[in-house]
């Protein structure tokens, strides 16, 4: 059979087409050492899961490389604190590398407990804190015992795995073993819940709070998003985890069960047909027939307010393709919200994916439909080139090399603009899309001054105006 | 000039860094190399986190390669994975050289890169060229590992050959539009060069899908080799020249550090090293651009003396310009940079002595001591990434965006403020920012009403009553 692309032997086994040979590719496989890697390391994975915590202060132990490039990367949004915001290092030496960085880790903690009085110090080990041994439970034990302040270790280092999963684990345990359980709550109701993996990027959560609150659940906590560590704290409480990112946080979710019992759901507020049964799913759990009721009534509110509003973009989107490139999660989250705005979702790929991810994308994709992983920058090049989607959906470091392509491109990572989640979100989704897939400006990018110079003049003779319609009313941009 | 010692509230943590670690130096300075892999030794974090720093201020697609280091590693050396990796890249790929930077982790774990490399050398042929930089992540900032980088280029390549008459420039990490400024004067000056390294091009593409192969632009190898044969090196950065010394003690061409060509005394500088090294003659466009920064200093002057400003970055930039707001009239208040340097406090003293001016000067300062000191002088703008903006939002000043990263505004790549012309751009931009904070729609200052005047107004007769 022919491979999907042209590349190392060894990495074609990573891609398939659904209905066709492979029912999913390999994956979960370490980086090929010298390729353009998409992929990141394992200190990265967890504070992307802790960071949005936002009354906390987030400590890099390391060099100060490794807080420096990423100290502002979330995107994730607050309602209260801006402290997580801050990028903190203890900014690592070389006469800490040789005499050890404890002491300058306890003082760093010290200091910043003093300036800050955070709700939680996190202390995330880095690479070289590892290799140098640094023995950084001992370090969070002894300073919070001092300060009364919760400092939690982290335990990163960013070259424990091929794949950053494992750092949204150990970000997962930093909650795990250092803050669920640690607090009662001073009330309970039947319908506590927590929100899992949703982590407020653009202002998410605040699309699916006032629904749930309309619904009458009452959220303990969000894991991590617009969060203080008190309120997760209290998370064992709850009679329901409802989670969102599946690919980070069902960990947290399972662990959960097992310890506190708290049976959990996977939701997905992408898009109408997903808000409409996880909300449905919600209210069916907890079997309370007012509650039911009320979803239904929040349900028709909300599918009534977007129907007409996405009508305009849902005109220009169909039949329009689409690629998603991304972390995990959005990789089957999002096919059918752009299924709702009449888009064909074409490949979906993610870049840590392991096989209980590609189980999901392969149950949520049609025939056809090309499944990637761990594409580096030149095989995601490649596939753009070969199957020319209308729009790529992917992150910061994608988003030039589709859009030197002539492809247009949504950034739905750390960098996306607007919130998507539930039904006012799924307007912004379509908007969002619409501006990038249906802009002019992709019209012109595969033009050139010459071309249009011999253009011109073969013009002279044909009636002007056949031309225009197609070039520059909004028409199919990419033949492919 | 104050030496605040800005620490005494904080001594161990670093708060919003301004500085990153030694491989982003190296990524800098391989970005304007043609046709070279850059790849970094390490975890993949390391080149991935560059690349989305590097990404989203260039807007441009970066290419970084890493080795992807993992647990294994770490016990075992890091010798397997590099070599399966400059196997991967020259099974694949042709370019004319590969330059592999190490990180604190293969620095820690003592990887010898030079020995892994020779011995892949040896098993293997018609190899494009290797270079190992030693960039330990531990030391020093990405300033320093832009110098290295620069040495390692030439102290593997620099071959002496015949004399040119070339003057080599090492630019330090500038912005693409900056690299043209430079590259514009030397034109001017019938200066034949040689850039290190010219991210001019590479760095500020034009939307071709020809940017997402081995750059095309940048300089060349041959260039780098041809290094040894020019008849001097100017440095624009101070922190960056010890390319300049090695080709000076190796072959004797003559090296000058810095300064960095901002505003008009530093760019008088320039040409004025320029003038040492060779014998040009200076035309007459280039003393009309001299004029017109004049000129638009001239015009700018009421709105922008004895403004305070507090400017941070790189210690060249910052030095750069502190001169040159000091030169238009405004007094530097606050200047900070990432890198501890006695370079630049030298410097500072230098500036602050002929100016007449007292900034707080924090040499290896972050933006929290940078902002605790804005709380205490005050300033009416701040110069610097992107990384200022709260800052600027908290103190209510503007933040004037230049350096790096700036990932929140477009056009970062072609922000110019050196040479004349580049100066021209950067006073009447900063001023119309100045005029759009502080003055109204019609450029008058903005001036509070008094709270009284209601009550005088109310003395006047009114019209019905006369």
């Amino acid at each position: 059979m022919e491979p999907v692309i042209e590349t190392f032997e060894s990495r074609k086994k990573h891609m398939c087409v659904k209905g066709e040979g492979l029912s999913i590719p390999v994956c979960d496989k370490a980086s090929m050492p010298g390729t353009v890697t998409q992929r990141t390391c394992v200190y990265g994975g967890a504070r992307i899961v802790l960071m949005p915590i936002t009354d906390s202060i987030h400590l890099v132990h390391g060099p100060i490389g490794c807080a420096a490039c990423t100290w502002d990367i979330r995107g994730s949004k607050s309602s209260r604190e801006d402290l997580y915001k801050k990028g903190c290092s203890t900014d690592l030496q070389e006469k800490d590398i040789i005499f050890g960085g404890e002491k300058k880790l306890f003082e760093t903690v010290m200091e910043l407990n003093r300036l800050y009085n955070p709700g939680a110090i996190f202390v995330y080990a880095t690479c070289v804190a590892g290799v140098i041994g640094d023995d950084i439970k001992a370090v969070c034990k002894k300073s919070q015992e001092i300060t009364g302040c919760r400092v939690i270790p982290v335990q990163s280092e960013g070259f424990q795995d091929h794949n950053k999963t494992k750092g949204h684990w150990i970000g997962g345990d930093a909650l795990l073993d250092y803050v669920i359980g640690t607090r009662e709550p001073e009330e309970t109701t039947p319908f506590d819940i927590n929100i899992v993996g949703e982590f407020n990027v653009a202002g998410d959560l605040w699309g699916i709070k006032p629904l749930l609150e309309e619904m009458g659940v009452n959220i303990i906590s969000t894991m991590s998003g617009d969060s203080h560590v008190e309120e997760i704290a209290q998370a064992h409480r709850a009679k329901l985890n409802i989670v969102q990112c599946q690919k980070s946080s069902n960990y947290v979710a399972k662990k959960m069960e097992k310890k506190y019992g708290i049976p959990f759901i996977k939701v997905n507020f992408f898009g109408l047909g997903q808000t409409v049964n996880s909300l449905r799913e919600i209210a069916d759990f907890f079997g309370d027939e007012e509650m039911i009721e009320r979803t239904e009534k929040i349900i028709e509110k909300g599918l009534n307010g977007v129907q007409d509003e996405i009508l305009d973009y849902k005109k220009r989107l169909t039949g329009k393709t689409v690629a998603l490139y991304v972390g995990g999660n959005k990789a089957w989250s999002l096919v059918r919200a752009f299924e709702e705005v009449g888009m064909d979702v074409i490949m979906s790929g993610t870049k840590n994916g392991i096989r209980e991810d590609y189980e999901r994308i392969k149950e949520t994709v049609r025939d056809g439909t090309i499944i990637v992983d761990d594409a580096n920058s030149t095989e995601l090049a490649r596939l753009l080139k070969k199957y020319r989607p209308n729009l790529l959906i992917s992150g910061a470091k994608e988003k030039y090399i589709s859009l030197k392509l002539g492809i247009p491109f949504c950034d739905f990572n750390h960098d996306r603009i607007s919130a998507f989640a539930g039904f006012k979100g799924f307007i912004s989704f379509a908007k969002e899309v619409d501006a990038s897939v249906s802009s002019p400006v992709f019209n012109l990018t595969s033009t050139s001054l010459s071309d249009n110079l011999t253009l011109k003049d073969n013009l002279k003779t044909e009636n002007p105006l056949d031309n225009i319609s197609s070039t520059n009313l909004g028409g199919d941009q990419h033949v492919p | 000039m104050s030496h605040d010692n800005c620490h005494h509230d904080k001594k161990f943590a670093v708060i919003n860094p301004s500085k990153i670690c030694q491989p982003m130096g190296a990524v800098q300075a391989l970005l304007g190399v043609k046709d070279t892999i850059p790849i970094i030794h390490g975890s993949q974090g390391c080149s991935t986190y560059m690349r989305f720093q590097l990404t989203r201020h260039f807007r441009e697609p970066i290419e970084v390669a890493s080795t992807s280091l993992s647990e294994k590693t770490v016990i075992y050396g890091g010798e397997f994975n590099l070599m399966k990796a400059l196997k991967n890249i020259t099974e694949k790929q042709t370019p004319r050289m590969i330059a592999v930077a190490s990180s604190c982790l293969t620095e820690t774990i003592g990887d010898d890169m030079v020995g892994i490399i020779e011995k892949f050398k040896d098993a293997n042929q018609d190899l494009p060229i290797i270079i190992p930089v030693s960039t330990p992540s531990y030391t020093e900032s990405h300033v320093e590992g832009y110098n290295r980088t620069i040495k390692a280029l030439v102290e593997h390549l620099a071959t002496k050959s015949v004399p040119t008459g070339k003057i080599n420039i090492i630019t330090g990490n500038l912005c693409p539009a900056d690299v043209t400024r430079v590259k514009d004067i030397l034109k001017t000056l019938k200066c034949d060069n040689i850039i290190l390294t010219d991210t001019s091009e590479n760095l500020d593409g034009p939307l071709t899908e020809d940017t997402l192969s081995l750059y095309e632009g940048g300089t060349s190898v041959d260039e780098i080799e041809d290094t040894a044969n020019s008849m001097g090196t100017i440095a624009l950065s101070k922190h960056v020249n010890s390319a300049g010394a090695y080709l000076e003690k190796k072959f004797g061409i003559e090296s000058i550090s810095g300064p960095l060509p901002a505003g008009m005394e530093n760019t008088d500088e320039f040409i004025k090293s320029l003038c040492t090294l060779g014998d040009y003659e200076i035309p007459d466009s280039l003393e009309k651009d001299r004029g017109r920064l004049l000129d638009a200093m001239v015009d700018a002057h009421s709105y922008n003396y004895h403004r305070k400003v507090a400017i941070f970055g790189d210690p060249d930039f910052v030095s750069g310009m502190t001169r040159f707001t000091a030169e238009m009239g405004m007094i530097p208040s606050v200047v900070c940079t990432g890198t501890e340097s006695k370079i630049f406090t030298n410097d500072m003293n230098l500036i602050s002595h002929e100016k007449g001016i007292s900034p707080v000067v924090l040499a290896g300062g972050d933006l929290y001591d940078m902002h605790r000191a804005i709380k205490k002088t005050g300033a009416d703008i701040l110069i610097g990434n992107s990384y200022g903006a709260s800052m600027a939002k908290e103190e209510n000043i503007p933040l004037f965006r230049v350096g790096f990263p700036i990932f929140d505004r477009l056009g970062a790549q072609r922000i110019s403020t050196l040479g004349y012309k580049g100066g021209i751009e950067f006073v009447d931009r900063l001023t119309n920012t100045l005029l759009d904070f502080y003055y109204d729609e019609a450029g008058y200052e903005i001036i509070e009403e008094e709270t009284d005047v209601e009550k005088t107004l109310n003395t006047y007769p009114v019209m019905e009553e006369i």
